[in-house]
């Protein structure tokens, strides 16, 4: 009896260990040593035929001096239009995910099936409907040029706003669930009590519903604006020459010019900036400060 | 991510016809993945050491025959015919998608001198040179290959590989501008047409180097088929210009002719066998060799040195470069026939690719077409890093 119950005693020590453990390997195997792998190449130097390159391990930080100084431009023009997207993803997804988690009653779920419905459709046709809707010679391009409202380019398509429009749309929905995941946990009661005590309604969105949300905001922002930063199929598709994102940059250092060092330590750079940012932006908007 | 989608599956979907060259659209996204897993690919590859190579000696040629070739680059029934000639099974694959990918996925066994499941596969004549600079290539003997002697003569002398001792051309094709006249308004004749401001962001450009820098060089009375770093930089610093003011829309892949078709671009850099089929559907798209020349892609039969059937592969050449079977291929995929004198046998069966310029073109606009030298792998990369810094950044 007390060998069982000795045994089953280490069972249960050993079970946390043992529930994490395919998630640690996977981390591991797939995230670990890839990253060590593209440090390692972003320092190296290569020598040898062009196409069958060695890589050498020699501490050479020029690749990170080479794309900060030759690749400003696209890396800038990346976190900008990562964070109009963003934002517009939050304008847009708030007040959709309040109306679900408080309004909708008995159609929440069917709203909610509706949000997720396009996201059935793969990334790459939905941004090449896009292409199609968005066409110098469609309706879309038509009616706005009859009201005045085309970009000085006299076009959609292929313009900076078509790019943070592809972005937008195809990462709202990390918007809104987290969102709505974050409104729908508020108690009613909450919002009665404020109502009790004479509040107004702006003010207790802004007292109550909005910080109880934070978490729900900080998640969106992050799972929208990080892809969107490294984002290259939008920017290829939807935008011009002059669109370039830092993700076309490292794709086609990867492929086309097989400047591997310089491509990881691209990647590396865009890795280090997007932390650096998640940090300070967790920081200012820590939920425990606000709540 | 579902960005992972099967570029081909892709292409499907989303082009109503495909040619050949088109089905190659959208292989960034895909490559993209493609090269994260080529090693893993490589590595998994097939580990059965070819020693069994068979030899060129006695007997005729028999057993199997494994082609890898492009998607729809082939005529019904031409597998089936040649199999019935030669009494030689051919296991016949459309998985070459892209030179670079295919590269990326054969490099480890080839280096190692491991079978790469083909015997005989078709890359485009640059992908040929660098095999054959890697010493990866089989000679192609002609004694075995009579009918070689139909080949064009500019490409028999071709001074990427005079004598085609490595490699076979297939299918050739042109590099040129296609627009459209209704919304051009007019014809184009030069390159200094694209740079016309009434096309202010409705120009699109090849974002290869080779594709699309060609026809520059010639344009500034230089030569892709003695190409230097001055000349090629000249070419870049137009298209930078021409680019910094707005007037080039996109740089593209084969996804240009999606931008032609929809209007959104007025004038492309293009291949002709695209515009074969994109006229069915509008004909006003025209396609034009500018006056100062354009150039000319090749896509080659090549012999792996891991091929495991030598004496088949050299028959199937042989089967391909007769006249009569060689029409039915060109029929079908409307490219531009690497044999000479085709109109006799094109006419017999496909009077309308016979009569199409872009297909059987007059020697007149032959002439006009180069071919890029053999590039170095050096010179191939000092181009390729220079205009990806115009292309991409």
């Amino acid at each position: 009896m007390a060998e069982v119950a000795a045994s089953s005693r280490q069972r249960s020590k050993i079970a946390p260990y043992l529930m994490v453990l395919p998630a640690l390997v996977y981390l591991g195997v797939f995230f670990v040593v890839p990253f060590f792998t593209l440090a390692r190449t972003s320092l190296s130097e290569t020598s040898g035929s062009v196409f069958l390159p060695t890589l050498t391990f020699a501490w050479d930080f020029g690749n990170y001096t080479q794309a900060f100084s030759e690749y400003r431009e696209p890396i800038l023009r990346s976190f900008g239009y990562a964070f109009v997207a963003t934002v517009l993803c939050l304008l847009m997804a708030f007040p959709l995910a309040y109306v679900i988690a408080f309004k909708a009653g008995r159609y929440k779920n069917l709203i909610l099936g509706l949000v997720i419905l396009p996201f059935f459709v793969t990334f790459l046709i939905r941004t090449l409907a896009w292409k199609t809707i968005l066409a110098d010679e469609g309706w879309v391009v038509s009616a706005l040029g009859t009201v005045g409202l085309l970009p000085e380019e006299g076009r959609l398509l292929s313009t900076s706003w078509a790019v943070i429009g592809g972005l937008t749309y195809n990462w709202i929905i990390f918007m809104i669930l987290p969102l709505y995941v974050s409104l729908e946990k508020i108690d009613p009661r909450l919002l009665e009590a404020s109502k009790d005590l004479y509040s107004s309604a702006t003010r207790s969105f802004r007292k109550v519903i909005l910080p109880l949300a934070m978490p729900g905001v900080l998640a969106g922002s992050m799972l929208v604006f990080i892809p969107s930063v490294g984002d290259f199929i939008n920017a290829d598709y939807l935008g011009s020459t002059q669109t370039t994102m830092i993700g076309n940059v490292i794709q086609k250092q990867f492929l086309v010019v097989k400047d591997y060092p310089a491509a990881a330590a691209l990647s590396l750079v865009l890795m280090l900036i997007i932390l650096g940012g998640v940090l300070l932006y967790t920081r200012a908007l820590g939920t425990e400060d606000l709540v | 991510m579902s960005r992972e989608i099967d570029p081909r599956l892709l292409a499907r979907l989303t082009a109503g016809r495909t040619t050949r060259r088109r089905f190659l659209g959208g292989s960034a996204a895909a490559a993209a993945g493609l090269t994260l897993g080529s090693s893993l690919l490589a590595a998994c590859g097939s580990d059965s050491d070819t020693s069994t190579t068979a030899t060129d000696a006695g007997g005729p040629a028999s057993g199997t025959l494994r082609i890898s070739n492009w998607p729809l680059y082939m005529a019904d029934g031409f597998v089936a015919g040649f199999q019935t000639a030669s009494g030689i099974t051919v296991d016949y694959k459309e998985d070459f998608n892209d030179n670079e990918q295919w590269f990326a996925k054969v490099k480890e066994p080839l280096s190692r001198k491991q079978d790469i499941g083909a015997d005989l596969a078709v890359p485009t004549t640059f992908m040929a040179v660098r095999l054959h600079q890697l010493g990866w290539l089989n000679n192609i003997n002609h004694d075995a290959v009579p009918n070689i002697k139909n080949l064009r003569t500019d490409l028999l002398e071709a001074s990427v590989d005079p004598g085609r001792e490595f490699s076979a051309p297939y299918m050739s094709g042109l590099v040129g501008i296609a627009y459209n006249r209704a919304a051009t308004g007019r014809d184009l004749t030069t390159i200094d047409d694209m740079w016309d401001p009434a096309f202010k962001g409705r120009v699109s450009m090849f974002s290869d180097a080779q594709d699309g820098l060609g026809m520059i060089m010639l344009s500034q009375g230089n030569s892709p088929e003695n190409p230097t770093t001055e000349s090629v930089q000249q070419a870049i610093d137009l298209v930078r210009e021409q680019k910094d003011r707005g007037q080039i829309r996109r740089f593209t892949g084969n996804d240009y002719a999606d931008d032609l078709a929809a209007g959104n671009v007025a004038v492309a850099q293009a291949y002709s066998g695209d515009i074969v089929q994109l006229q069915a559907d509008n004909p006003d798209l025209q396609f034009v060799v500018p006056e100062t020349g354009a150039t000319t892609f090749v896509d080659t039969m090549v012999i792996p040195y891991t091929t495991q059937n030598q004496k088949a592969a050299k028959a199937w050449i042989d089967y391909v470069y007769d006249r009569a079977n060689y029409a039915k291929l060109v029929s079908f995929v409307q490219y531009i026939p690497v044999l000479s004198d085709m109109t006799e046998e094109l006419e017999k069966i496909d009077p309308e690719s016979a009569n199409n310029p872009l297909i059987n073109p007059p020697q007149s606009v032959l002439d006009k077409a180069k071919g890029w030298a053999a590039l170095t792998d050096e010179q191939t990369q000092e181009y390729n890093t220079a205009y990806a810094a115009v292309t991409g950044g």
